[in-house]
């Protein structure tokens, strides 16, 4: 990023005919990529040969032209000429290389498939070893991208508890309060009782007691005669009741 | 283009990552098509300057490396290919010794 600001400083300094010569980096250069005409080069498999190495494309060459025996015929043919005219000169070294040749051919039917199927397995491992990391990599992050997601899903699960938490005071509070009303109420409830008792029962003391004074006054005030006037008005009332009957 | 420069065909942006075994120039009729009239026309359109001739002996190298050399499982087979090139090409420059060990007198 810092090189990316670098270079566009450094191609606003520029004149138009400098900024080509910086042509290796892409922020320089306009266009649109081309991937039909030139896809990015892949690492293909190794190219086909006959009789150890020559190129498949050769024999290809020949058979349009001449047939599947036509390279075999052209190089014989030639070998012939080569040989019988003494082009190629067979001398000492020659049959060195001849003995090489069937040391080699044997060596490569003997050993070849063994090392190759060795060096095989050698490559997977290395290029297994080589992906380990990277694959790894891609296991920790998705594993760790997971854990992420459900800490998010628990954090959503913390704000439903806090929710749920906060309900929970709410009651509390609404409890707390309702609990303290019912008291007040009550405590209030019972001094007025109290006051009302008391008010009932200085009221019930202060009559008895006027009606207690009132009857011993009364009883106070009635004479004998009176005793005796009211006993024979009883008395003649009882006969005159009993006369009507 | 001076050395180590990037051929003047070449623009990242159109063809991504370089390939040095690729010609960015326009393309011409290849050789193994053309007919025996035309060798002479095509062989005088080529750049023959000494950079142009590095330069297709430098992409000639990188084909044969991506095609054999490169690829994950070779066989001998781009190790035969240096030796008998090789024995060709010693053969070739000691032909003049070569030729006093000929055996024939007449042929």
């Amino acid at each position: 990023m810092l090189s990316r600001v670098a270079l566009r400083s450094a191609a606003a300094r520029q004149s138009a005919s400098t900024a080509l010569v910086a042509r290796g980096s892409a922020t320089e250069v306009s266009g649109v990529r081309d991937e039909k005409n030139f896809p990015r080069p892949v690492r293909g498999e190794p190219g086909k040969v006959r009789l150890g190495f020559i190129p498949e494309e050769w024999f290809q060459f020949f058979h349009s032209k001449t047939g599947v025996t036509g390279p075999y015929t052209f190089g014989v043919g030639l070998t012939t000429y080569l040989c019988s005219k003494e082009i190629f000169v067979m001398e000492h070294e020659y049959y060195t290389g001849l003995s090489l040749l069937i040391m080699v051919y044997v060596a490569c039917k003997k050993l070849g498939p063994g090392i190759a199927s060795w060096l095989d397995k050698e490559v997977d491992s290395i290029e297994n070893e080589w992906n380990e990391g990277r694959r790894s990599t891609i296991a920790s992050l998705e594993k760790s991208i997971e854990a992420e997601k459900k800490a998010q899903w628990s954090a959503e699960g913390q704000e439903l508890l806090m929710q749920a938490k906060k309900e929970n005071v709410l009651l509390q509070l609404e409890a707390a309060y309702r609990e303290r009303a019912m008291q007040a109420y009550n405590e209030v409830k019972r001094r007025l009782d109290y006051q009302l008792e008391k008010s009932n029962l200085e009221r019930r003391l202060s009559q008895r007691a006027m009606v207690d004074w009132i009857v011993r006054n009364v009883t106070k005030a009635i004479t004998p005669e009176q005793e005796k006037q009211t006993l024979d008005r009883c008395i003649a009332d009882l006969s005159a009741i009993a006369a009507r009957q | 283009m001076g050395f180590g420069d990037y051929p003047k065909e070449y623009n990242p942006a159109v063809h991504g990552p370089y390939d040095p075994a690729r010609y960015y120039g326009k393309p011409d009729t290849p050789f193994g098509q053309l007919k025996i009239s035309e060798i002479g026309s095509w062989f005088a359109r080529r750049n023959k300057s000494p950079s142009a001739v590095a330069g297709a002996c430098s992409r000639a190298w990188w084909r044969w490396q991506h095609k054999y050399m490169q690829p994950k499982k070779v066989g001998m087979a781009p190790l035969f290919q240096l030796l008998v090139g090789s024995m060709t090409f010693f053969y070739v420059i000691n032909y003049g010794k070569m030729k006093h060990h000929r055996n024939y007198k007449y042929h």
